[in-house]
């Protein structure tokens, strides 16, 4: 495979937020001396300017700097300086995505760098699932530079059909036009193309602008049918159906009416301003055998197309799994409970199916028991935010996954939860409001997601070098280098 | 006509501002340049009415942290943290969150959506370690909650007969025990609140009579309410004998505390009203299963108290207490013969549902009723010396406050009924198959993975 290069994407505003604040009492006499010191940049004068800038916080070390000569809280003549921890780093964040995390991806994204395995933010700080899991790292032996690895996936794994591969064990969720913007849309895809995998319209249609990458898109169809039309069935390699989602499993979808603006609206042929339920379940589908149906219908309007089926995590996701292989889908997309970026009741997302780690082992041990594990593709998602809880699902017996909120955050995403309803997204991401947009543009975001790419690839390559594998594929369902910390206080 | 169960829902601001999760500072090194006023897409920001040339304090309790303001702030003169005295809210189960999460739910009545994910501890103590079933492909008994079928929310208190006897025209001779037919599975329990105020009884009282479900009133307060919601709704509870004179005429079911001599209340009161309702309440602890068996042949209800973080005495959660009383009744064969109720530690609408798939045939609503107005379940609550002023609300706001968070928790539970592929409520109670217990999915799930076996 061709690995894109790593490009310097910055953001300037995305450097509001460090773990630290430098202040300037007024005793400062504007000497310049700290803008001399400082390697990191924390300190500057404008050529001309009588007095010096107000701190750069961003760019600051903290108190470890203490240890360097250029310290400037020691050097300064007037002990003018300071350096404190930020009140503002808490307030960014939540437990599942700690502001540590999104502080990596953001690096990540900008420069394509991948972080230690040892990082603190490969792990939020939730207290069960993915964050209690950890790879039993065999001591010693870092990566050596020129490491070869494999990263792909085959998507079909039957015997016929067409062979479809993508370079790395990642693809992009549906988010519908409508949900996200245009240029987020366009940004996804672009990225994927970059690195050969696939992103997914979502249900809102299938906008011309992505059509240059059809060959990356997958076309999602949903329960309410919106913008599924032929043409757009028999462009796209990969169809997949969207029984549920991890958001909200068993309550089908929801565009709340704000957002639903008259281009949302021609899209997916409803009118504008309205909120747009996709009904729970398929109205067409009440037994494995209207599946099958289902299945073959896309079968025969697309002949060349991989069938995807994109179900949620109940007690009985193996019989799922197991009566969407034998209808004839390729891929097994579960999407667990905590993960997806929609509109959501809060209710939903923390109670109603169970997080993806639990639907993983289980469906990989009943797929290999029925003795098909080898001819479907078993892909996870919901709530897998970064490199290594993409490992930590293939060990668990995944084939590959499924992202999307990571992709927001390398967008720029803050995780502030307010893009349902609204203008939708203060920072112009998942918004279609005509102004808020204009603050992303889609060749920056797509270098952004293929810089995250880039360092994910290259934390797979650690973690496989510690374990002396050369290739992710044999890593999955290798439970044995999993280590759990949990199981001891929810003891009934 | 059939009529559909509906509940009118009226926004009901609260009389004080909330307290903001978020606190946005602005420091002196502000130029007034008004970028922040311009990025801020909620309002946050505001010139200054008297003096345009200046900006006003940021409104805190609107932003929702979406840092746009801080970003773009030219003089990096904004700071936005998280507030210490949210952080601060509540105690054991009641956390900030939910405390605030109750405050919308009572403002608008609306089920609380949010996007981006989940966001909060993968999972907690009690109830927090289990999750509820949804159908996926096949479900042939609804259409959506969007659909046109119709999720009940009706229970039934009282006992059920075995089985009928008819005699040889058709006609029923196995005698019917009388039931109360609710259309939701809460009622209000004031019994257990502090300083609750006559106007806030009576706030509670009329919520429950627009809701058509009931209110549970220590007797020495009937006479606060008996204006407010007809007798039929209240349930008055009897501590002795004499109590029983005073329990007013049209009442469906009366409570007995467990106490000394609880017997010979019950048997006076069932001689002497036979056709209402008995319930006993017992605190949860040691040997409760015992005493549930004992009175579960001489009253109709067995009303389960549990502290409010939804523990018993020995400290053992709702979650596994309730279920296992509902296996031993069930082997005993007695669980038709007793109506469950469940009270305290009811903190969230996914509660609800919860307690009843754990076994409970429906629940109390108890320091729920209080947050909705605003107060912020401190751990020792002193009389006259509320922080949010709970005991000055005039009973219209206690009501309209009320009857929003019973309308949001409905319709969250409609939700949680409709992923599973439930029609009705009742059908939910000890269906402890339809959801996922915690230390099961890690026992099957993480079997073979160092440490994740280890619980079993």
């Amino acid at each position: 495979m061709c690995v894109p290069e790593a490009s310097w994407v910055p953001a300037e505003r995305l450097k509001f937020v460090n773990r630290f604040v430098v202040e300037r009492a007024d005793s400062c006499i504007s000497c310049g001396l700290c803008a001399s010191l400082c390697p990191n940049g924390v300190h500057k004068r404008v050529e001309g300017h009588a007095s010096i800038l107000p701190p750069y916080n961003q760019r600051c070390i903290g108190p470890s700097c203490a240890s360097n000569d250029y310290y400037c809280v020691r050097r300064c003549p007037t002990s003018s300086l300071s350096v404190r921890a930020s009140e503002t780093f808490p307030a960014l964040g939540d437990v599942r995505w700690t502001a540590d995390m999104v502080l990596a991806t953001w690096r990540m994204a900008e420069t394509g760098e991948p972080m230690p395995l040892d990082h603190p933010a490969n792990l939020g700080a939730c207290g069960g699932g993915f964050d209690q899991l950890h790879f039993r790292i065999p001591k010693g032996g870092s990566k050596p530079k020129d490491y070869q690895f494999e990263t792909s996936v085959e998507l079909n794994r039957r015997k016929t059909g067409p062979r479809v591969k993508i370079d790395i064990p990642v693809y992009g969720g549906g988010m519908s036009y409508g949900s996200v913007s245009l240029y987020t849309m366009v940004a996804r895809a672009k990225a994927a193309q970059a690195w050969g995998t696939f992103t997914c319209t979502g249900e809102g249609g299938y906008p011309v602008e992505l059509i240059p990458y059809k060959d990356h898109v997958i076309t999602q169809i949903a329960t309410g049918l919106f913008g599924v039309k032929e043409e757009t069935i028999q462009r796209a390699p990969i169809i997949e159906f969207k029984y549920a989602q991890g958001a909200k499993p068993g309550l089908g979808g929801h565009l709340l009416w704000e957002k639903n603006t008259p281009l949302v609206a021609k899209m997916r042929e409803a009118v504008p301003h309205t909120s747009l339920f996709s009904p729970f379940p398929f109205h067409s589908v009440y037994s494995v055998e209207d599946h099958k149906k289902h299945l073959d219908w896309i079968s025969s309007v697309n002949p060349q197309a991989l069938l995807s089926v994109k179900v949620s995590t109940p007690n009985d996701v193996e019989m799922v799994a197991v009566g969407s292989y034998y209808a004839g889908a390729h891929i097994v997309h579960l999407d667990g409970g905590y993960g997806g970026t929609g509109a959501a009741p809060e209710i939903a997302k923390k109670n109603i199916a169970t997080p993806i780690e639990y639907a993983i082992p289980k469906v990989h041990r009943f797929l290999t028991n029925e003795g098909i594990r080898e001819d479907v593709t078993l892909i996870a998602s919901g709530g897998i935010r970064n490199a290594l809880d993409v490992a930590k699902a293939i060990a668990l017996g995944a084939d590959g996954v499924v992202i999307g909120t990571a992709e927001l955050v390398a967008l720029g995403c803050v995780r502030c939860g307010n893009c349902e309803s609204g203008r939708g997204c203060p920072r112009g991401i998942a918004t279609t409001d005509p102004e808020l947009i204009h603050q992303m543009d889609t060749e920056w975001g797509a270098k952004r997601i293929s810089n995250l790419f880039l360092a994910w690839r290259g934390q797979w390559g650690d973690l496989l070098s510690r374990f002396d594998m050369h290739d992710l594929k044999e890593l999955r369902g290798r439970t044995d280098l999993l280590r759990f910390d949990g199981g001891k206080e929810v003891k009934a | 006509m059939y009529e559909r169960y509906h509940i009118h829902v009226e926004a009901a601001p609260p009389r004080y501002v909330p307290v903001p999760k978020f606190l946005m500072v602005r420091a002196d090194n502000c130029i007034n340049c008004g970028k922040c006023e311009r990025n801020c897409v909620y309002g946050v920001h505001k010139r200054r009415e008297d003096d345009p040339r200046q900006m006003a304090d940021p409104i805190s309790q609107l932003c929702k942290n979406c840092f746009r303001c801080v970003a773009e702030c030219p003089q990096r003169a904004l700071t936005l943290s998280l507030n210490q005295e949210f952080l601060a809210l509540g105690n054991g189960v009641w956390t900030p969150q939910r405390i605030q999460t109750i405050w919308n739910e009572s403002e608008m009545g609306k089920i609380p959506v949010l996007g981006a994910g989940y966001r909060g501890m993968f999972s907690g103590p009690g109830y927090d370690s289990m999750w509820t079933d949804m159908s996926e492909i096949v479900r042939p008994t609804r259409d959506g909650i969007h659909g046109r079928e119709h999720i009940s929310t009706n229970v039934i208190i009282g006992r059920n007969p075995f089985y009928l006897q008819f005699g040889p025209k058709g006609e029923l001779l196995t005698p019917m025990p009388s039931f109360v037919e609710l259309p939701l599975p809460f009622i209000f329990d004031l019994c257990r609140l502090k300083n609750i105020t006559p106007a806030m009884q009576q706030g509670f009282a009329r919520a429950a009579a627009d809701l058509n479900t009931l209110l549970i009133v220590p007797m020495e307060d009937l006479d606060k309410v008996e204006r407010e919601i007809p007798s039929a709704n209240v349930v008055p509870v009897v501590r002795k004998i004499s109590d029983l004179e005073l329990v007013p005429p049209g009442t469906r079911m009366v409570e007995i505390e467990w106490d000394e001599g609880w017997e010979a209340v019950i048997k006076a009161a069932r001689a002497k009203m036979p056709d209402v309702i008995l319930g006993v309440r017992l605190m949860s602890g040691p040997g409760l299963e015992q005493r549930l068996l004992q009175t579960g042949q001489s009253v109709d209800v067995v009303h389960i108290l549990l502290d409010s973080n939804g523990q018993d005495e020995e400290g053992r959660y709702a979650r596994d207490k309730l279920r296992e009383l509902h296996r031993s009744l069930v082997k005993e064969g007695h669980r038709d013969e007793v109506t469950i109720i469940v009270g305290g530690g009811i903190a969230a609408a996914e509660h609800v549902p919860k307690s009843i798939i754990c076994g409970a045939d429906l629940v109390t609503l108890e320091e729920a009723l209080l947050v909705s107005q605003g107060c912020r379940a401190c751990a020792d609550c002193k009389e006259g010396n509320c922080p949010a002023e709970v005991t000055t609300a005039p009973s219209e706001y206690v009501k309209g406050r009320t009857i929003n968070m019973c309308n949001a928790w409905r319709d969250q539970m409609l939700e949680v009924l409709g992923a599973m592929g439930i029609k009705e409520v009742r059908r939910l109670r000890g269906e402890v198959g339809r959801a996922i217990f915690q230390e099961d999915a890690e026992r099957d799930s993480f079997v073979g993975i160092t440490g994740g076996d280890a619980s079993g």
